[in-house]
């Protein structure tokens, strides 16, 4: 990458919106924000202090209403629409706390998806589509539609659909948020691994602070502002032998 | 892509059957209607083209008429009504090559034949060369007149296959009918006739039987021996049979220009001259008939457009729930395009297999109801064509905006919606 290994630049984002004039609600008032490859970040803050918002515009699902977002090299607020489609398509994996998997697609097609989109050849997509699933021990359940799974086994598979297309950076909206703790653990252990073992690029939105502790990098937002910033010393999780391993 | 969209599309049809199916439905009743009314409609010109055909293509009817249809006329002027031998000869020296045949003919009317106790009930009919000609006549057996048969009027006839059967019985040999002379009573006024051939009977003659059981066939004189028969040689309407490959509608024009100069004075102001070709009614029944099926069609692409809007009311509805999934789709990278692409062939989809389905049911219909009406049913290509593209084009037409409408979304606020 180029800007010594920066992923996704934010200068000075601001983000409001209009409840009828001259009232104007601003949610964000100036994120500034690098994010290195690499890096395990965690975004903490409480409800509506704007995390949700910021990641939206981190993951160009909405835009922001000023300031300079650049991901990868382009500049978010002048790229076309076609090129915003790919950059969300190739580069950013999404995980949401509501999973959003296609209702009565079975897994195996949910993971595929995102490399329907890029194009890639069906046979490919599957094999792929499998290896991850393995990756994420859903393999045996890849022909099952999301009304049969639970929210854990949910929330795998749509880990496996953020990594179709290996992405740079995922973007993990409140993952363990609708589920119980133990599965939550293991939803945290799979991103523990994902970038400890294959040095995946990962920002985590939580309002909990005990979930951002396990990470390097802790941002707590309140209010629309950054108001903490802290590198967190990690001791070895990987090394912990209480750890379930899962993948 | 475009079959993965079309898997896509299946499925989610497949998902809601039952709704899918009823949208289904107002396409299913527009196609179907429009090529059942086509396919009628087609049967019945077809079967009437045929039926005028038959009575010739080249025939140019000749008659004289009031002016005004209002006008009542004298008994004196009805007389004018009535063409002269000399002005229907002078066309065929006038128009020379363009004429294959002229067909006169003149009825003395009914008569009987008694022969052994057996009776056959005739219509005396003379007629003209050109008469068997103008009418399709065909021979089955023995011959036609020959020339001086027609120029002296001798006593010969052609009987009808149902007259030698009542004569000689249902097995009859051709030699107990040809070449034999009946005996034929008209109104207690005898002719004696020489069977010289029997004729094929077309299917409308032998129809107009008596309840009694003996049908009246028509027994064919020369026009010459009827004239002087009954000393009359009136003649209503000529039927001028034009040479192949003639205009019938120009050279009927042409006739009547002339014959309306040259019978001037037999015509005087009240009366003129009408030619009429087989073909321009052909041509007006077939534009008529064509006018009255693109009239009941198009009613019938009323129910077309309404299940189009079916399909718009349903794709609105199937967006609207599905706008969460949408925002996912355009998460994962789904470029506006394929959104509208997925949609757009979910509707086109949805219509087709509806034209699909229509037209099966059209065509049956049609088929049905062309043979309860007695018309060979004659399908219209053109109907499935145009029932089955224009299906598809509602498809897109009608899928199009909720399409558009799907794909413009802000991601977020798709994920988002509830």
């Amino acid at each position: 990458m180029s800007n010594n290994g920066v992923l996704l630049s934010a200068r000075n984002i601001r983000k409001s919106y209009y409840i009828g004039t001259p009232n104007e609600l601003e949610i964000l008032h100036g994120i500034d924000l690098d994010i290195r490859k690499g890096e395990f970040v965690s975004i903490v803050g409480q409800s509506g202090s704007g995390k949700s918002t910021l990641m939206n515009i981190l993951g160009i699902l909405d835009r922001q209403t000023a300031g300079e977002y650049v991901l990868n090299g382009v500049n978010i607020s002048t790229a076309p629409a076609k090129q915003l489609a790919k950059l969300r398509n190739k580069h950013i994996g999404f995980v949401f706390q509501t999973y959003n998997l296609i209702a009565r697609t079975d897994s195996i097609s949910n993971v595929e998806m995102p490399m329907l989109y890029a194009g890639i050849s069906p046979k490919e997509r599957r094999e792929r589509a499998e290896e991850l699933l393995e990756m994420v021990g859903m393999k045996e359940r890849m022909h099952h539609t999301p009304d049969e799974l639970s929210g854990g086994q949910k929330q795998r598979v749509a880990i496996a659909r953020a990594m179709a297309n290996n992405p740079d950076i995922i973007l993990a909206d409140e993952p363990t948020g609708a589920l119980d703790s133990g599965t939550g653990r293991m939803v945290m252990d799979i991103f523990h691994e994902l970038h400890e073992k294959q040095g995946k690029t990962i920002v985590l939105i939580t309002h909990s602070n005990e979930l951002a502790a396990e990470t390097p990098r802790i941002i707590t937002i309140s209010d629309g502002n950054i108001i903490n910033e802290k590198i967190n010393e990690v001791e070895g999780l990987m090394n912990n032998p209480e750890r379930k391993i899962v993948c | 892509m475009l079959v993965e969209n079309c898997k896509l599309a299946i499925k989610s049809i497949k998902a809601n059957k039952k709704r899918a199916f009823l949208t289904m439905l107002g396409i299913i009743i527009g196609v179907a209607a429009v090529i059942a009314i086509m396919t009628v409609g087609n049967s019945m010109t077809k079967g009437v083209q045929k039926q005028l055909e038959s009575y010739g293509v080249q025939n140019i009817e000749v008659y004289i008429s009031t002016i005004d249809y209002s006008q009542e006329l004298s008994e004196e002027e009805q007389e004018n009504l009535k063409f002269k031998p000399e002005d229907i000869h002078s066309l065929s020296e006038h128009f020379g090559k363009k004429i294959a045949a002229i067909s006169m003919d003149s009825s003395l009317g009914n008569g009987t034949v008694l022969v052994n106790n057996k009776k056959a009930k005739v219509d005396v009919t003379g007629v003209s060369a050109g008469y068997f000609k103008a009418n399709n006549l065909k021979l089955k057996s023995g011959s036609y007149f020959n020339e001086y048969a027609y120029r002296q009027g001798t006593n010969v006839a052609l009987v009808s296959e149902k007259y030698a059967k009542q004569i000689a019985g249902d097995n009859y040999k051709n030699e107990d009918v040809i070449g034999k002379t009946y005996e034929v009573n008209l109104n207690d006024e005898y002719i004696n006739l020489t069977v010289v051939g029997i004729y094929e009977e077309q299917k409308s003659q032998g129809m107009g039987g008596s309840a009694a059981g003996v049908q009246t066939t028509t027994m064919y004189i020369p026009l010459f021996t009827a004239w002087n028969f009954n000393h009359n040689k009136d003649m209503y309407s000529p039927t001028v049979v034009a040479a192949e490959g003639v205009d019938t509608i120009a050279l009927s024009n042409d006739i009547k220009a002339y014959l309306n100069q040259k019978m001037a004075n037999q015509l005087g102001d009240k009366l003129q001259i009408d030619a009429y070709s087989n073909q321009s009614m052909i041509q007006e029944n077939n534009k008529m008939m064509n006018q009255l099926t693109m009239a009941i069609s198009l009613i019938a692409a009323i129910a077309l457009i309404v299940g189009g809007i079916g399909v718009m009311n349903i794709m609105t509805v199937s967006i609207t729930e599905r706008t969460r999934e949408i925002g996912t789709r355009k998460a994962l990278g789904a470029e506006d395009s394929m959104i509208m692409l997925q949609f757009i062939s979910e509707a086109v989809i949805l219509c087709l297999i509806g034209g699909l389905i229509g037209m099966v049911i059209g065509v049956v219909i049609g088929d049905v109801a062309s043979k309860l009406m007695g018309y060979a049913p004659t399908i219209s290509l053109a109907s499935i064509y145009i029932s089955v593209g224009f299906s598809t084009a509602i498809g897109m037409f009608f899928g199009y905006s909720p399409a558009k409408h799907a794909a413009k979304m802000n991601p977020i606020d798709a994920l988002r919606y509830e």
